[in-house]
């Protein structure tokens, strides 16, 4: 029994929109844990922040995320037309932006521990928060890595690319976790 | 035709990230000049930034929107 091209081609499209449901519940059950974090903050500190904060890397570590987010989208934006170059080169930059990242918020941390050290009020707000989200960041990496060596090895093309997709959509969320998380930590008075 | 698709794609996630970037520098401005009581505006501005990346990076009307 011969299956027909169009049938095909609607299972495909029904279960890549299974995929991103999926994918965009376990997003939302993350924006509440991100909430409920955010909340915790202004519950136990209010409005207070220590005039320690280094401002200028805060504001740094932001601006490498977001250009992350550029280029993660462009990598997507580049397979999805069936440009592999353009795909891996920006998949590169991406992870090493996140990398660059991670160090910022080490330097933060380093600064962090001798300024409002994890026993204290603000600090241990600042190094759960800071923390969990770098271990977002952390296995954000690990997945782009892992879809950039899949890709070096021809894996994804114009049509099949499901993978970078939900990788990169997972990353994104990681950016704009810290578009809120920043500006509560940082700038927020 | 297939070009001019992308690169119609790339230029817009480039505008875009001018305009996470403005915001965020907006955002940190208003910290410096405003001591106190900053928190409506910044919520306003990081749910724009939110906004943003969730339509034209991670293209959230995918889920309502029919697929071809």
């Amino acid at each position: 029994m011969a299956v027909q091209p169009e049938a095909l081609a609607r299972h495909r499209l029904s279960r890549m929109a299974l995929n991103r449901m999926g994918l965009w519940l376990f997003l939302l059950s993350e924006t509440f844990f991100f909430a409920a974090l955010i909340s915790s903050r202004y519950y136990l500190q209010g409005l207070a922040r220590p005039e320690t904060l280094n401002q200028a890397l805060g504001l740094g570590i932001t601006m490498v995320l977001l250009l992350s987010s550029l280029s993660a989208y462009r990598a997507e934006t580049c397979i999805a037309h069936g440009d592999r170059k353009g795909f891996q080169q920006n998949l590169l930059a991406t992870i090493a932006l996140g990398l660059l990242f991670v160090v910022g918020v080490a330097m933060e941390w380093r600064e962090a521990f001798v300024h409002f050290p994890p026993n204290t009020g603000f600090g241990s707000i600042f190094f759960t928060m800071t923390g969990i989200h770098a271990f977002h960041v952390l296995s954000g990496l690990l997945v782009l890595t892992l879809v950039y060596m899949l890709g070096r090895r021809g894996h994804f093309s114009a049509g099949s690319s499901w993978g970078v997709e939900g990788a990169v959509k997972y990353w994104h969320f990681v950016d704009v976790a810290w578009v809120f998380i920043y500006p509560t930590l940082y700038l927020v008075t | 035709m297939q070009n001019g698709r992308l690169r119609s794609a790339l230029a817009r996630g480039r505008w875009v990230l001018v305009a996470l970037v403005a915001l965020t520098v907006v955002e940190y401005a208003v910290a410096l000049v405003m001591k106190s009581g900053n928190l409506p505006w910044m919520i306003i501005m990081n749910l724009v930034d939110a906004v943003l990346i969730l339509y034209y990076f991670m293209h959230i009307a995918q889920l309502w929107r029919k697929e071809e």
